[in-house]
């Protein structure tokens, strides 16, 4: 067992560090104020290929394993989480589906203009009535001659206002009460496809989650992916892939709140000394430390179980439980150390402590990932 | 040069990252040991230069190869897949523990020998004009003595023609442009290009099929009892941070008075960090 990152994960981690302090840093707080979406800069991480990480370089993608995959939403997310968001859901949940499940016709068609950031993917899960719960879907897809025709409204879309690809998941229409749901793929050229207002959140301003309509959006057989009936096991096995993405953002955030945490207690002078000489000011500081490494540890333990094959998926829960509790600790701590200043938009925390809280809700909340974890303590053969 | 063929090395140091160094105060020190490393930012743009030849040797069916070669310890290495990743062909690192503690004169001698016993058709060395860490300039012209190769130092550009090169570069507020017979060795001046970033499938392909090679003080075939630290002929005595004194002085009066005493006290500063002589027109 090594626990020192391999010479590559460092050149990964070196190579997103550079590209995202320089082109995105000094944006990031304002991407964050307006709550605009930095097209301009997705154009320069496209030939970069942030946008078919795991994507086999004969697709047009960097074919990077799934540690790096993690380290670089975990670099990008440490500098700007919207930006990182988008990059993880496009990746994972987005993308990958299509990469595992798709024809080699579906492959083909949608996955290299995916792969240079040309489209950008979206997941379509959740709805007014289906959270936590997806057997609660009721979008449905009726299908005609020409393919399917869908109806329904997703909410809560990640990158739903710029998306090209989205994934849908909807149920059979008229069909049997207990219909397992499916998984199309709809660009957003189908007719009968739209986007509905962007979202005002607490934080990832700068991402456009939004609603999406589908109003009889008629898409072509060749679609469906996957066999019919499999969407769950599509969307649990993207879920699965897309903690691994949502713990790496959780971990960046924290890395940030606790960098900008150590450098202001070191500065910041009170009582005649800076605040580092307080040991409760260190205890915060060692606390916040001993999290986020911890945390990493599984995030990367998870990860390397991906690429070992076989299933990963209560690793994955376990890192995504963990690394989003620590952004949410280690992001208090650090608008603590930061006191009034802490508050104020004019410090980066306060933007971190907004940014952390929802890493525990989406795909996926802390309470379902324990649900997720128990099941596979409970049913592994003893 | 042979016909169509033009081999470049580029020669690139790992330096430490100063920005995220500790300082010790009471010797005045870098502490070194804690450093993460990165590629020497001169030596970036020498890189740069060499892979701009590279791209522009494809439009007129030249074939140029860049190797990237670097003498250091073995975590230097991670600067050779940085190169290959930015599109570098292949990366040699030169390392053994005799080697360490070179001088730029020894430095500049290894690295010669490295280019005369294995790549003797090299046709251009590209340098950085100095590393962020000793800011010599020395190991380039020290490089051309050992290879006995026309230089130039501090280049902004350069461009091939078909038997030569054409480099132009700043001097004082000017620019030069001169030109010199292949082979021969360039010196790439900071802020001659903007680098551009290397891509995460470069990246990932860099590990995937490793293009380094890894060289020795034996296969140099430098002499038993070479030592670098005890054979460099010269030493660093001590490093510190001088006590700088920051005066402030207030100028008082009419704007156009104060503005001719800041030229009148300050002129040449501010000329030379604006690029022109602004009291004449
Ligand atoms: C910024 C943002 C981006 C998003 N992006 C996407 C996206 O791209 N695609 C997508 O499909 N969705 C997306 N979502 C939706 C997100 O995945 C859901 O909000 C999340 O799954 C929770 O569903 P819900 O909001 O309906 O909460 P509910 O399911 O109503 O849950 C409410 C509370 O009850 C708890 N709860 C529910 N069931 C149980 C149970 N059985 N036992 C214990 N506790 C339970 C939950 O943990 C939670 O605390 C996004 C949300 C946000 C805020």
């Amino acid at each position: 067992m090594d626990f020192n990152p391999c010479m590559k994960h460092q050149v990964v981690r070196k190579t997103v560090r550079e590209f995202a302090e320089n082109e995105i840093g000094p944006h990031a707080a304002s991407l964050d104020r307006e709550g605009r979406f930095p097209t301009e800069i997705i154009e320069k991480m496209g030939p970069l290929n942030y946008f078919g990480l795991q994507v086999p370089p004969s697709l047009g993608g960097a074919g990077l394993d799934t540690i790096s995959y993690a380290i670089v939403i975990e670099e990008l997310s440490r500098v700007c989480a919207a930006l990182g968001l988008c990059v993880s859901v496009h990746n994972s949940v987005g993308l990958y589906p299509i990469l595992r499940f798709g024809t080699d016709e579906q492959i083909a068609r949608f996955v290299p203009d995916m792969a240079a950031g040309k489209h950008i993917g979206a997941f379509c899960l959740t709805e007014a009535n289906a959270g936590s719960d997806a057997g609660g879907v009721e979008t449905t897809a009726a299908k005609t001659e020409e393919g399917y025709t869908i109806n329904g409204t997703k909410i809560f879309v990640t990158n739903g206002g710029v998306c090209d690809v989205v994934l849908v998941f909807a149920v059979d229409a008229g069909g049997k009460e207990q219909s397992r749901p499916n998984v199309f793929i709809v660009e957003k050229t189908c007719p009968g496809f739209s986007v509905g207002e962007i979202e005002d959140l607490c934080g990832m301003r700068a991402n456009p989650v939004s609603s999406l309509f589908f109003e009889d959006c008629r898409i072509p057989e060749t679609n469906l992916l996957g066999k019919p009936g499999q969407g769950l096991k599509i969307g649990l096995t993207a879920l699965d892939t897309g903690r691994i993405g949502i713990a790496a953002q959780a971990l960046g955030i924290a890395q940030a709140a606790f960098e900008a945490a150590l450098s202001y207690a070191k500065e910041r002078q009170q009582f005649n000394s800076p605040l580092t000489k307080f040991q409760t000011i260190q205890n915060y500081l060692a606390d916040m430390a001993t999290s986020i490494e911890s945390s990493r540890m599984l995030l990367y333990r998870a990860a390397a179980a991906k690429d070992k094959g076989g299933d990963f998926g209560a690793q994955a829960a376990m890192a995504k439980l963990s690394c989003s509790a620590t952004a949410r600790t280690v992001t208090d701590l650090a608008v603590q150390i930061h006191g009034g200043y802490g508050y104020s938009r004019e410090y980066d925390v306060e933007r971190y402590f907004r940014e952390a809280k929802v890493t525990q809700i989406y795909e996926g909340t802390s309470e379902v990932q324990k649900m997720v974890i128990a099941r596979h303590l409970i049913t592994r053969p003893s | 040069m042979e016909n169509n063929t033009l081999d470049i090395i580029v020669c690139i140091k790992q330096v430490p990252m100063v920005s995220e160094l500790p300082w010790n105060s009471k010797t005045g020190t870098l502490k070194r040991e804690l450093a993460q490393g990165m590629m020497d930012p001169a030596s970036r743009l020498a890189l740069e230069a060499g892979l701009r030849l590279q791209r522009a040797g494809q439009s007129q069916d030249r074939r140029i190869r860049v190797t990237a070669l670097t003498m250091g310890p073995p975590m230097a290495e991670e600067v050779l897949h940085q190169a290959v990743s930015l599109g570098a062909d292949h990366g040699i690192l030169l390392t053994d523990r005799k080697m360490a503690g070179a001088d730029t004169n020894l430095t500049s001698f290894i690295l010669g020998r490295y280019i005369r016993m294995f790549k003797p058709d090299t046709g251009l060395v590209l340098c950085g004009a100095q590393t962020s860490d000793s800011e010599t300039a020395q190991v380039g012209p020290q490089l051309a003595c050992e290879l006995d190769f026309p230089a130039i130092g501090w280049a902004s550009d350069i461009r091939l023609t078909q038997n030569a090169l054409v480099v132009t570069r700043l001097v004082d507020d000017f620019m030069e442009t001169l030109e010199m017979d292949l082979p021969g060795l360039v010196t790439i001046d900071l802020g001659a290009f903007v680098p551009r970033y290397a891509g995460l499938a470069g990246v990932a392909q860099a590990f995937a099929s490793p293009k380094i090679d890894v060289v020795d003080a034996d296969d140099l075939e430098l002499d038993r009892n070479f030592n670098a630290l005890e054979d460099s002929p010269t030493r660093i005595l001590d490093v510190f941070s001088p006590a700088t004194q920051k005066e402030s002085r207030v100028l008082k009066g009419a704007a156009k008075t104060v503005v001719d005493q800041l030229f009148a006290d300050y002129g040449k500063i501010i000329s030379s960090a604006m690029g022109k002589d602004l009291k004449k027109k």
